[in-house]
């Protein structure tokens, strides 16, 4: 079939083999002209036909497992809930170590939290409920979108190299996400909250003060939810 | 490939509900732990659930543990074992209440002071008993990862794929893992293994709703390492999938209970092939769609209708419906607004939908406390795999041949905390005592031998052949024809995957990767079609087309599956016990009542129906508050289709 042709889309994947990317062009086949052909579609279409072993993550199909997150047009979206046009290039994110093709580390950030994070409540009395925000926050998927262009993230970059084992210095919004959520629990004890206010300054809260606010993969309002009520509560401002 | 060696009390292999409340409990009961997860962190079926949890007593003062316990069995055709099912019910609170301890915050009702359960009762549940939660499985997914994470004593590593759990004399002595970030392979020595790699969807596809590493991993991890495995043939499968478009193939559009009182399944001519499917199992539904396709009037995709525009014509009530519909399971709604046409997300039109496999019911052998056990009977644990645990979808025995709806989550974590605990007990009463390592040594020098083979095939197109058989010949519908084919074809695997060719890199080798779970897919499916054969009749999840329906008052029995020292399959029935008649007939004769009730409302003129349905939707949603307006999913939500479109 001609390349112009209706039912194909030219899509540009960058693979990255041994610390080496490469360009490959790709033509998707669409299954109908009128189908809305998603990146992860594409991806999978690549690995049956001429790439059978290129590496991406991918798990529900459906965004809600956070784990397909790539770079399409060099900036973060969910691989198997975003529409693609011809001549998009799907890349990995550039945001953490790339392992293998559209494949990147991501254990370093969880790793950041590892006993700062004091979900561990013993009350008893569990039927107590938890406010709005604290359930808005609870609907991030992990898919690390936010870390674009966060500045607070780019001061890791001297540790942007895979890393084993190694946790981040500095945090992200979805660090700071994590810390929130804790502080809206009604469940926790007012030393966890100083904890965990103090755990985001030590990531370096102090950087969101002159950042223009972050971006959610799914819609979350970062900067009036967790960064604002953050930075207030820290007595950064005085 | 480099090895490096690692010593751990308890070895839990998944990070999802089952793996991290094991992993938790293993490590309060002082045991040093590695979880192991091939996915990221917590990233698993439960994540990506409605987020519906059994709680004992959580809608009604008259709700028991015998209550709960007997809803389980009945469902599963009485193959559930019953000191699996108490365990269930006993602990489902506890479990519960674990998970809030770790984050997790449902709604509390006003009036009783518990956790909010859903309006009706899911189907086969004969009291109300299911909490929902803002976020669905992404909250459980929360509580999950801040288990693991939180304490900060817990170790664990993604992109790592277990090989082989190794085992000297029935005795567990630890596992050989790929580690995919440093590129190397891992001796893990450790007297206790859980497994609690979740499910086998995968080698259905694009037919499942579930996570992509649903590769059977649990299954034939297990039966490698020598252990009994149960009820294989039974998987269940989800009646209401989507059929089209591609990206929504397979995903959920709702369950039984959302097609509310006056929803019903019809075929291609409009026919209809069940009524009153709100009080339906979800077995009950699939068999009645895959029934109907098979006589050759299925959809053009191979499904059937749903059917539920009555609810909605209704003038007084159909608002009510609708706000019922949307907020019961949010997500599937969601799925279907954006895949369906706006008529048909209004319920106007007809869904197509079909079955999608999505739980399996069979697994591990264990006993009450996750311990692989075997023998005849209920089994025992002296006879088991000394060290080796299950739970959640890995291990069997607890849902027989059909699971209730909402009740896995709870399974997870209740079987979670259960496996972990004895896990750390064994690990401190039998420490290893290794004499050597040749054990270990032979595993790797196999894996060496695989790493250099260039052949022809690749696992990945391999893995789309067994994908498209199983759901063949292995699917909701089977006869003896099938199962030889499907025979042929995992001795044929077998051979290609002799013949594979494998890349040289050493981190994330993605074509190892391929091989390492295409292997699991063929022992996998190989268990299941010795169990399926065995199995001469239809029960729970499945049909056999070629076979009577197994009678209710015949001698239950479960398939077991285990592998001899040359590697061949054996199988064998182990008997279970029969609920008295008389508490089948009441059980019998109740599901009549509710049904004759549907049926008469189904038949009353409009305006009566209408009346009476306004009443019971006021009365179910009465101080149903709001749920949370952003969830995954919702177009409002999402920056990539926002900025695409």
């Amino acid at each position: 079939m001609k390349q112009n042709s209706k039912d194909i889309l030219d899509i540009k994947i960058v693979t990255h083999k041994d610390g080496k990317d490469k360009v490959v062009e790709f033509q998707y086949r669409k299954s109908s002209i009128n189908e809305k052909t998603m990146a992860l579609d594409v991806l999978l279409q690549a690995q049956d036909t001429i790439l059978p072993n290129l590496a991406f993550r991918y798990g529900c199909r459906a965004r809600n497992c956070g784990v397909c997150t790539i770079d399409i047009n060099n900036l973060p979206r969910i691989a198997c809930r975003s529409v693609v046009r011809n001549g998009d290039v799907l890349k990995a994110m550039n945001t953490l170590p790339v392992l293998s093709d559209l494949v990147v580390k991501r254990d370093n950030i969880s790793r950041q939290l590892r006993g700062k994070l004091k979900t561990n409540t013993t009350k008893n009395d569990l039927n107590v409920e938890a406010p709005k925000e604290y359930h808005e926050l609870t609907a991030c998927i992990e898919c690390y979108a936010c870390l674009e262009k966060c500045p607070m993230h780019e001061k890791n970059s001297d540790d942007l190299k895979p890393n084993y084992e190694k946790e981040y210095k500095w945090g992200n919004p979805f660090t700071l996400l994590k810390l929130q959520t804790v502080i809206l629990d009604p469940l926790t004890s007012k030393d966890d909250v100083k904890c965990s206010i103090n755990s985001a300054i030590d990531f370096g809260l102090e950087t969101c003060l002159d950042c223009p606010g972050c971006k959610c993969g799914v819609g979350i309002d970062l900067k009036g939810k967790v960064i604002k009520p953050l930075v207030e509560k820290s007595g950064l401002l005085k | 490939m480099n090895v490096e060696w690692k010593k751990y009390d308890v070895l839990v292999i998944g990070s999802g509900g089952a793996g991290s409340h094991a992993a938790h409990a293993a490590s309060n009961k002082g045991a040093s732990v590695l979880v192991v997860s091939k996915d990221p962190l917590g990233v698993s079926d439960t994540k990506i659930s409605e987020g519906l949890a059994t709680v004992r007593e959580s809608g009604s003062n008259d709700d028991s543990v015998e209550t709960l316990s007997e809803n389980i069995k009945m469902a599963g055709a009485d193959l559930s074992i019953e000191s699996l099912t108490n365990a269930f019910s006993q602990d489902s609170k506890l479990a519960y209440d674990k998970y809030r301890e770790n984050g997790l915050r449902p709604t509390i009702s006003l009036k009783s002071q518990t956790p909010k359960p859903l309006p009706l009762p899911l189907g086969g549940h004969t009291r109300r008993r299911t909490v929902g939660h803002n976020n669905s499985g992404i909250a459980f997914a929360h509580a999950n990862w801040n288990a693991i994470v939180s304490k900060g004593e817990i170790n664990y590593k993604e992109d790592c794929w277990i090989i082989d759990i190794i085992v000297d004399k029935k005795t567990v002595i630890g596992a050989v893992a790929y580690d995919a970030q440093k590129g190397i392979i891992l001796a893990i020595q450790c007297p206790s293994v859980i497994i609690a790699a979740g499910g086998l969807s995968t080698i259905y596809f694009p037919k499942t709703d579930t996570l992509r590493g649903n590769t059977g991993d649990s299954y034939a991890l297990a039966v490698r390492a020598g252990a009994d495995m149960v009820d294989m043939e039974q998987i269940q499968f989800l009646p209401f999938c989507l059929t089209s478009p591609p990206s929504y193939e397979g995903l959920l559009a709702g369950e039984p209970v959302t097609a509310s009182f006056l929803g019903v399944l019809r075929d291609k001519n409009k026919n209809i092939i069940l009524d009153s499917v709100f009080l339906r199992t979800r077995a009950q539904c699939s068999e009645a769609i895959m029934k109907s396709v098979e006589k050759g009037n299925g959809t053009i995709n191979g499904g059937a209708f749903l059917d539920m525009s009555a609810n909605k014509r209704a003038p007084k009530s159909g608002p009510y419906f609708m706000e019922y519909l949307k907020t019961s399971l949010p997500s599937a709604y969601n799925n279907v607004r954006q895949a369906l046409s706006k008529p048909a997300s209004q319920c106007d039109e007809l869904w197509e939908v079909r079955p999608g496999a999505h739980y399996m019911m069979g697994g591990l052998r264990v006993n009450e406390f996750g311990a692989s056990v075997a023998g005849e009977l209920y089994g025992k644990v002296d006879l088991g795999v000394s060290g080796l645990f299950a739970a959640g979808q890995s291990m069997g025995g607890l849902f027989g041949a059909n699971r209730l709806g909402s009740t896995s989550l709870t399974e997870g974590a209740v079987f979670g905390l259960r496996s972990g605990e004895a896990a750390a007990k064994n690990s401190i009463y039998n420490p290893l005592k290794l004499q050597s390592n040749d054990k270990f040594l032979k595993k790797i020098s196999e894996i060496d031998n695989i790493l250099v083979t260039k052949g022809k095939y690749s696992s990945s197109s391999i893995k789309k052949d067994i994908q498209k058989a199983c759901w063949k010949n292995l699917g909701p519908i089977r006869d003896k024809k099938r199962l030889n084919k499907m025979r042929k074809l995992i001795e044929l695997w077998k051979k290609k995957i002799k013949n594979i060719r494998i890349e040289d890199t050493l981190i994330w080798n993605q074509s190892f990767i391929e091989y390492i779970e295409v292997k699991n897919m063929i022992d996998t499916a190989e268990i299941m079609l010795f169990a399926a054969e065995e199995r001469n009749g239809s029960i729970g999840g499945h049909v056999r087309i070629d076979c009577k329906n197994i009678s209710m008052f015949s001698k239950p029995y479960s398939t077991v599956v285990n592998i001899n020292n040359d590697k061949s399959f054996n199988v064998k029935r182990v008997y279970r016990n029969r609920t008295p008649l008389k508490r089948m007939l009441f059980y019998k004769l109740e599901e009549i009542k509710r049904l004759l009730e549907a049926k008469t409302i189904r038949f009353l003129p409009l305006s009566i129906k209408d009346k009476i349905l306004e009443k019971k939707y006021k009365n179910i949603m009465e101080n149903n508050d709001e749920m949370s307006s952003i969830y995954p999913g919702s177009p409002e939500a999402a920056i990539g289709e926002k900025t695409t479109l």
